[in-house]
């Protein structure tokens, strides 16, 4: 999963972005609203994390532009102001999810995957793929209640795979989820990490879990799900 | 009813106390009046009868050329006493008993006669009998007539009556009318304090009523509370802001610091991790205790000023603070050039090392490396100004003002990147208005940002010889030579 921070104060936005990469995410980094503002509207993230006092461009304004070019991408504004007002003009105006600073990281971090969850239409933290659970919250994947062993690279295909059950994902959209800015140095490995993948799901009698299309990318099988 | 004094109650009482006071004297007036002028008719009454009955004494034709009463056809009132006596003291005629007066002739007495109380009238006239006859003979003649005089006082106190109720009518018509009046008059300051009262912390919004604004005497009190709001709205918007404003930085700050920890917490990590990540956070938590700091100074500096005769030379002090500048200076190689005239001003020497350290400090963070800043104090017209000019990006003309509100980061080198705390400035604006000082930044022609500070000076002051003309206190000069 890919997430946009835009957030001024530096020493805060190196917190939550190694917060978030710890917890498995990409994070791009946007300092003021105009930077945010272009690369929210590259239309490549899975959630946004909007500071709304920034320079150049505020957060607001961010939020209004994304949303008046009909880019649904879920948005977590933190915000150091008081008032309920501005949280419900806020949440009317496009905005998924708030949290007040000083804010818990964890709590953070468990909003954020909340937020990916819903805007992927799935409503429990846990995900099934025919008998396989992933279990987002504690990032654990079982077969038939086996605990398989994955590298968090590996878990991170799997779970975008399984937010999206019957789509085709490219190896470029995974490498665009998966990585920060430079996802480039990493697009030899999505290869490796998907069939290692396959190899880990794979038990006895079961049939491959994801396939590949060729030069199109990969597949959730359909009947396993 | 409570116990508040009302402006009503009390302009009734004190119109109708003074109209009962001015009705007593005019009906002891009306008294005194009527009682003189039913007297006199009274009188002239007495003096009237008297003088019929003088008329009716008559020659007696007698051989002592006597005289004679002779009441017949005379119409004499009832009660009337009167008794008439010729000179020899023989009583010519008499009804009632007459009492023994001692007044003399032409003159009234009262005497109270069986329980009643009469008025009685002396006359003493010549009657002359035979006139033809060697000019007559002389017969005085001695009237006393005496009438009740009761009747009189009756009178006067009928009209006295009449005038009292007629006084308390009119008296009880002015209450009526005057509390109409009164709380017609008053609608308008009813009005005016409804309006006030509309006011609180969430609607300042405050017009005074058209009908306040109609009477001379109430339009000042009006245009005041107008005035007064306004003010008071100004002072709580901005208080309000630098609350708001003040609650975001601390929040800031203090989100920094949790972040740091709780990210620190997220997993087990190495002692250098940790190191860094304590490291990291005693810079957090000394810029969120500068932050305290900062805002307590400003605080203290907005109070009333407690001391006063407290003063310094600003030169001094601006040589003290170049000194402790002089690291930051060096780290950048900025040169700062001085120019000081002997100036003593009404701070104390704390305000005065705040002031042009903020002043100082803002210079060298913009100004680029290597460049020069330019200090100077001189003593024009009585008044001291300090200067302070940077080479650096100068200042957005249209944020002039903005500049020196609290927590105000128009430029990127004013956000906290640059370590600032956004209130250096709204400090100095603060030290500045305790003494009536003026502060002010603008572009100077050659580029970069001028500060200038104009101080009064204290009493005495006599322009001094500047104690260094660009003196080498810059950095750069310094640092070369040694």
């Amino acid at each position: 999963m890919r997430l946009l921070l835009v957030e001024d104060e530096q020493r805060l936005a190196d917190n939550i972005a190694a917060a978030l990469r710890e917890s498995g995410f990409a994070v791009d980094h946007a300092a003021d609203g105009s930077a945010g503002s272009y690369l929210a509207e590259q239309d490549i993230y899975d959630a946004i994390i909007l500071d709304l006092m920034l320079p150049e461009k505020s957060g607001q304004a961010v939020l209004r532009d994304l949303r008046q070019r009909k880019l649904q991408t879920p948005v977590l504004i933190l915000t150091a102001q008081e008032g309920k007002e501005s949280v419900v003009e806020l949440l009317n105006s496009g905005a998924d999810d708030y949290l007040a600073k000083p804010f818990d990281l964890g709590e953070l971090i468990a909003r954020v995957k909340a937020l990916i969850r819903r805007s992927k239409g799935a409503a429990s933290a846990v995900l099934r793929i025919g008998d396989v659970e992933v279990d987002t919250v504690r990032q654990i994947v079982r077969r038939r209640e086996m605990e398989v062993d994955l590298s968090p690279t590996e878990y991170r295909i799997l779970e975008y795979l399984a937010h999206k059950p019957r789509a085709i994902v490219s190896k470029q959209e995974l490498l665009e989820h998966l990585y920060d800015y430079d996802w480039e140095h990493h697009s030899n490995v999505i290869e490796a990490h998907v069939s290692n993948l396959r190899r880990k799901l794979n038990m006895a009698d079961t049939e491959p879990l994801i396939e590949t299309l060729r030069h199109r990318g990969y597949r959730l099988r359909e009947d396993a799900l | 009813m409570t116990g508040r004094a009302s402006i009503t109650r009390r302009l009734i009482v004190a119109v109708l106390l003074l109209e009962v006071l001015a009705a007593i004297a005019l009906i002891g007036a009306v008294t005194v009046h009527e009682r003189k002028v039913q007297y006199e008719a009274f009188d002239a009454n007495l003096r009237s009868h008297a003088s019929t009955i003088f008329g009716a004494v008559q020659d007696a034709d007698d051989v002592g050329d006597n005289v004679q009463l002779e009441l017949r056809g005379l119409k004499i009132p009832k009660r009337a006493i009167y008794e008439v006596r010729d000179q020899r003291g023989v009583v010519l005629g008499s009804v009632g008993s007459v009492p023994l007066l001692d007044a003399s002739p032409e003159s009234f007495e009262d005497v109270n006669v069986e329980g009643h109380s009469y008025r009685f009238f002396v006359l003493s006239a010549d009657r002359i009998i035979d006139p033809g006859v060697d000019g007559g003979i002389d017969r005085q003649v001695r009237v006393i007539f005496g009438l009740p005089d009761g009747h009189v006082w009756h009178e006067v106190m009928g009209a006295v009556s009449f005038f009292a109720i007629a006084t308390l009518l009119l008296l009880s018509l002015t209450t009526v009318l005057m509390i109409w009046l009164i709380r017609k008059l008053l609608l308008p300051i009813h009005e005016l304090a409804g309006a006030a009262e509309a006011i609180d912390t969430l609607h300042w919004r405050f017009d005074a009523p058209a009908s306040a604004k109609e009477y001379a005497e109430l339009r000042p009190l009006a245009t005041t509370i107008e005035d007064t709001i306004a003010r008071l709205q100004r002072a709580f918007e901005q208080q309000k802001r630098f609350t708001s404003d003040a609650a975001h930085e601390l929040k800031t700050d203090l989100a920094i610091v949790k972040s740091s920890l709780q990210l620190m917490s997220m997993k087990r990590r190495t002692v250098e991790e940790y190191e860094g990540g304590v490291a990291l956070g005693l810079e957090d938590v000394t810029r969120l205790e500068q932050t305290v700091h900062k805002m307590l100074t400003l605080s203290r500096l907005e109070q009333p000023k407690e001391a006063v005769g407290q003063n310094c030379r600003i030169d001094v002090v601006l040589q003290d603070v170049v000194q402790q500048s002089r690291p930051l200076a060096e780290l950048r190689d900025i040169r700062v050039a001085l120019a000081l005239a002997n100036v003593r001003v009404p701070l104390d020497s704390r305000d005065a090392t705040l002031l042009c350290s903020n002043v100082l400090s803002n210079a060298l963070q913009h100004s680029p490396e290597g460049a020069s800043v330019d200090v100077s104090v001189a003593l024009a017209d009585g008044v001291g100004i300090l200067t302070v000019r940077d080479c650096g990006e100068g200042i957005d003309e249209g944020e002039r003002q903005s500049l020196f509100l609290p927590f105000y980061r128009g430029d990127v080198s004013r956000s906290r990147k640059s370590g600032g705390t956004g209130l250096g400035l709204s400090i100095c604006k603060a030290i500045c208005d305790r003494v009536g000082a003026s502060i002010e930044i603008a572009n100077h022609a050659a580029g970069g940002a001028v500060v200038r500070i104009t101080l009064p000076v204290v009493e005495g002051q006599k322009p001094g010889a500047a104690v260094s003309s660009l003196s080498t206190a810059g950095m750069r000069a310094d640092r070369h030579q040694s």
